[in-house]
């Protein structure tokens, strides 16, 4: 294979690796911080790209813009409803009721939307300045696949700096690593929860957002998302940053050079990653030591 | 009341509870058969199709062609004095769904016929359904070619070109058109198609119909993506890292436009040539971003002028519609047409008689006289070969293609013989 | 010992887990199990025939075929309990398990045409052989990691049987597998599915009432102090997963019965919340409750399907409501309302509940 087409699947891969990184840095704060392994975060990821699919096929190409930050917005605060009406009721139930909760979540998110957009898939144009390819070497590289890495390494930034350099920060990272002495040390863990599950949830629906233009948008993306997305926040570990977007490196690659290389075993290997990192690092790579939950 | 006895007590009521649920079961299933046989100047024809998610549309477009053909039929007075009534269902690609829909169709909506899904891979499970309870069913989407040799069972019928006959067409447009140009100099061909019996099938009877034809060529890669699979970024560039001549796509629908688009980002059409499945919705969906030049190949195209009973069905649909029809509008109108010829034939809709009746039948239909051959109930249809064309044909409104061939049925069906031999190999 | 009243919760609030059938009183109810054994197993075995017999006649066949789905539901759903209520195991990949016997039928056929009745008798050791597999690597971890990897290791299942088109015929499927003729009959069918079903409920009751099934349930009240009672927790959590395992293909086995065929999304992450549905719905506290559940959720599913298009809606909220607010499930219906209200007013009168001031809630 020549250096450009080497180049080129790279970038390819870093593009998946992208959209799955701000997924799953959504998934990985609830997870780690709260301790919610929340399968309706496939559903926030999917109302995300339907909902620039609805606006820009009412308002025209010209509202990409907008609505990369409306939608996310909006299911931020479908996220915000969620946890205020459903997820309090069951932080002290046990982890079965929470799962199911969010499971039920899901399942009524998928009918929601299928009642209203319903069965038929949908395609988002990317506006003009994004279409297109550019020159990667010799070979042609989608411009918007670019810009989905590059939306992708802002928000790590943006956390990495949320974490680093403010009180939110700082509390999110307590909550991961020692959630009782929190609670102990006086902050109002119930408002934490709701602004960190409502910061998730409008990762998840900026990911969908931004991947949006680059597939075909139906009813199945929840589905199909949740459970790469939770592959990935393991193998990174829970409640780290930096392990999503290692993880989501990892699985991005693995697909491409999987696809590559042994088409027929391809979608096996991000499976096969997970088993074997919790072999060796049963937190995840990044993660913090198991605590008795 | 100790808690043993309760716990006896439990299950004494659990017990009861689950004969009252059966009880309850058994008066609902009453009432349900009661409503289904209700209506005895209705006869029922069935239909699980793909109505959600990428490929909706061709199930959709089926449907309404299907539709205006039975409207035709009980305007004439409907099928042995009986008005036909259409049910349909989604399976969303899932064969298990497709199996359990027509079941319940036969079971309880009492249907005396089925029309085949949109997949082959649904396609086989409604067939051993139809098997299993004997009832005529009319493949006129789902072509792979067990349908007509190891899953056949006396009651199917292949309406368009299988899996065999739609690759070979395609590999000998491909041998006498293309393949010269290149004046003996080795084709690299790589293909990307769904990973089930459809895709699979007819990748590789193309390129053994290729070997077969002599053709110069070697495969650089092949890629099987989920049927459905909504991201064919790391698939395209894994395609142009083989550096092919040609790439072979049997993906079709939504996918179709999906793949075709994101292949755009990658500037494929200037190094590759591709060869697919494109057809009314595709062209209508991507206009003058379609891929110009590309080999295509369809089973019923609108644009080719039929008999006049087609033409006069092309208008009326599109006056109705604002659409030109799918070629599964066409090929679902003709299915009723056949499966009418059918029962008129047997004068019954007793599931023997009709098969009987239309076993080595010439049936007229709009596209044309389709003869179904006895040994292995497959349509001798032609299939359709061409190339794409991105300007806006003023007659239509949308792009068709720039050349059309039809190739016989006669150059590409497998001989009785060799489909007996593969029916006999019951998988 | 004073068994924890129904009210009671722990600091982090184990509301699942408030009633388990204690310990004490299922050993009581082993002890006096022995006295009317005989008549007790007559009881109920001519009372469970009449009933499949009954239903079998009685019945029209399109919804004999379901209460086959149902009875092999039923049984995935009990085994799955084994590992959830009882075991205190949430294991979200057991469908990997239902799918491999189903698969082991389906793939023997389709390359040897191996005959039916020994391909059946294979399934639970090959459900078993796969749990020990599986078990051995997950049972590493615990709670949530522990779902996570099962769920994985499904999904890996489902994507080797999705993509290895030459073995397993792709996301084609494998359709109209051979079964003897007798079973296709529907009522034949369904008393040979319900006898299997209500042997292997048989044998899995018999272990849960054992010094092995009382461990477990030990276990999950209380790891630690099992551990330092000199229990290998390890090696009993294995055990039970694998039988869960054996029993789950088992259930895969029944349902080629019902079905003839075998397809990938039997193995995959969603096909494996349906057990668990299933026994949260019935009660995963009572042995029949998942029987319950599994009867409830399919039989809903069916007409809701038919007539509406939201059945996921239906599913979820009634999922929702039933973790919030009715725990136990719809066998918790029965043991807190009716009866602590009947209780409540004979129980001045009773002189037993007057010995037994705290009587454990069953």
């Amino acid at each position: 294979m020549s250096l450009n087409s080497a180049l080129i699947e790279l970038l390819s891969a870093m593009t998946t690796a992208g959209g799955l990184f701000i997924i799953a840095a959504g998934l990985t704060l609830v997870f780690g911080a709260m301790r919610i392994a929340n399968i309706a975060h496939g559903s926030f990821y999917m109302y995300g790209a339907f909902l620039v699919s609805t606006l820009v096929s009412t308002f025209g190409s010209t509202a990409f813009w907008v609505s990369l930050v409306a939608a996310p917005l909006a299911v931020a605060a479908l996220g915000f409803a969620m946890e205020v009406l459903v997820l309090r009721r069951v932080y002290d139930k046990d982890h079965l009721t929470q799962l199911l909760a969010t499971y039920a979540m899901f399942l009524i998110f998928a009918d929601l939307a299928l009642r209203f957009w319903g069965a038929q898939s949908r395609a988002v144009a990317a506006p003009a300045i994004l279409s297109g390819s550019i020159q990667v070497g010799g070979a042609s590289f989608p411009v918007y696949n670019l810009f989905v890495v590059v939306v992708a390494a802002l928000v790590g930034l943006g956390l990495w700096a949320l974490l680093r350099f403010t009180l939110l920060g700082w509390r999110i990272v307590a909550a991961v690593e020692d959630p009782e002495m929190l609670a102990a040390k006086g902050t109002n863990v119930r408002m934490l929860y709701t602004v960190v599950f409502t910061l998730g949830a409008f990762l998840a629906g900026l990911g969908g957002a931004v991947i949006a233009p680059l597939q075909s948008i139906d009813t199945g993306l929840d589905a199909s998302i949740i459970v790469a997305a939770f592959i990935v926040v393991v193998i990174g570990g829970l409640g780290s940053v930096a392990g999503a977007a290692l993880g989501a490196l990892i699985v991005g690659l693995f697909e491409a050079l999987g696809i590559l290389w042994t088409p027929a075993w391809a979608p096996a290997f991000i499976y096969l990653a997970m088993i074997v990192v919790l072999q060796v690092r049963p937190s995840g790579i990044f993660g913090v030591a198991e605590t008795p939950w | 009341m100790t808690s043993l006895m309760r716990r006896g007590l439990l299950s004494a009521c659990s017990s009861l509870g689950l004969g009252a649920a059966v009880a309850v079961s058994l008066g609902v299933s009453l009432l349900v058969a009661a409503t289904g046989a209700c209506a005895a100047d209705t006869v029922t024809i069935g239909i699980s199709t793909t109505l959600s998610g990428s490929i909706a549309e061709l199930g959709r477009s089926s449907l309404q062609g299907i539709q205006m053909a039975i409207d035709r039929l009980n305007a004439n007075g409907g099928l042995l004095g009986k008005k036909v009534v259409l049910v349909s269902a989604d399976d969303g690609a899932f064969p298990a769904n497709g199996a359990n829909n027509v079941r319940h169709m036969i079971l309880v909506d009492k249907a005396v016929a089925l029309l085949g899904p949109a997949t082959s891979a649904v396609g086989t499970a409604v067939e051993t359904v139809a098997g299993q309870y004997r009832r005529p069913v009319f493949f006129h989407m789902a072509n792979d070619i067990q349908i007509t040799t190891s899953n056949l069972n006396p009651y199917a019928f292949e309406l368009v070109p299988n899996t065999v006959m739609e690759p070979r067409a395609i590999a000998y447009y491909f041998a006498e058109r293309v393949a010269p140009k290149w004046n003996g100099k080795k084709i690299r061909l790589a293909t990307i198609t769904p990973n089930y019996s459809y895709g699979r099938d007819t990748v590789d009877t193309f390129i053994k119909t290729l070997h077969e034809l002599k053709v110069n060529f070697e495969v650089v890669s092949q890629q099987y993506p989920q049927l459905g699979a909504t991201d064919y970024t790391t698939y395209i560039s894994a395609l142009l890292a083989s550096h092919p001549d040609y790439v072979f796509a049997a993906i079709f629908g939504g996918d179709l436009i999906t793949f075709t688009k994101q292949a755009q980002g990658f500037n494929f059409e200037k190094q590759v040539r591709l060869i697919g499945f494109y057809g009314r919705l595709a062209m209508k969906t991507l206009g003058t971003a379609l891929p110009d030049g590309a080999i295509a190949w369809n089973r019923a195209p609108f644009w080719v002028d039929g008999n006049a009973e087609f033409n006069e069905f092309r208008r009326a649909y599109h006056e109705k519609f604002n659409d030109w029809p799918s070629a599964w509008a066409i090929t679902g109108y003709s299915a009723i047409q056949i499966w009418a010829y059918g029962v008129k034939k047997a004068g019954t809709f007793d599931p023997d008689k009709v098969a009987q009746a239309l076993a080595g039948a010439t049936v007229p239909t709009i596209r044309g006289n389709i003869t179904l051959r006895a040994c292995d109930h497959q349509a001798e249809v032609p299939e359709y070969v061409g190339v794409v064309s991105n300007q806006i044909d003023p007659r239509y409104g949308q792009p068709i293609w720039a050349e059309t061939v039809a190739i016989p049925a006669s150059k590409t069906m497998l001989t009785c013989e060799e489909a007996r031999k593969l029916q006999s190999s019951h998988r | 010992m004073v068994e924890p009243s129904a009210k009671q919760t722990h600091a982090n609030g184990q509301a699942l887990r408030e009633a388990p059938p204690s310990l004490e009183s299922s050993l009581r109810f082993v002890e006096v199990k022995r006295y009317g054994k005989l008549a007790r197993y007559l009881f109920w075995t001519l009372t469970v025939s009449g009933a499949a017999l009954l239903t079998a006649y009685l019945v029209p066949p399109v919804w004999l075929l379901e209460l086959q789905y149902v009875a092999a539901l039923a049984l995935f759903a009990v085994a799955t309990n084994l590992l959830v209520g009882y075991g205190g195991m949430v294991s979200f990949g057991q469908a990997a398990y239902y799918g491999l016997g189903a698969y082991t039928i389906a793939l023997a056929w389709l390359h040897f045409k191996a005959p039916f009745w020994p391909c059946f008798l294979l399934t639970p050791l090959v459900g078993a052989a796969a749990a020990f597999a599986v078990g051995f690597i997950a049972l590493r971890t615990r709670h949530l990691y522990f779902a996570l990897l099962t769920l994985a290791f499904a999904q890996l299942f489902y994507t080797i049987a999705e993509q290895q088109y030459d073995i397993t015929n792709g996301a084609t499927g494998i359709f109209g597998i051979g079964i003897p003729a007798t079973l296709m009959d529907p009522q034949k069918g369904f008393l040979f599915v319900f006898a299997v079903a209500a042997l292997a409920l048989l044998a899995l009751w018999k272990i849960t009432t054992s010094p092995f099934g009382l461990t477990l349930r030990a276990i999950r009240e209380n790891r630690v102090r099992a551990e330092t009672l000199g229990v290998n927790v390890f090696r009993h959590e294995l055990l039970a997963f694998v039988i869960a395992g054996a029993f789950s293909a088992l259930a895969g086995g029944l349902f080629i019965i019902h079905d003839q065929a075998a397809y990938p999304e039997l193995l995959d992450w969603t096909k494996s919340g349906e057990p668990i549905f299933m026994l949260v719905l019935g009660g995963m506290n009572s042995f029949l409750g998942p029987v319950l559940g599994a009867f409830v959720y399919q039989i809903s599913h069916e007409l809701i399907v038919q007539h509406l298009k939201d059945w996921q809606l239906v599913l979820g909220l009634v999922v929702l409501l039933i973790v919030l607010f009715m725990p136990e499930g719809i066998v918790g219906l029965f043991n807190r309302t009716m009866w602590q209200r009947w209780l409540g007013k004979h129980a001045a009168k009773s002189p037993a509940a007057q010995k037994q001031p705290h009587a454990p809630a069953a």
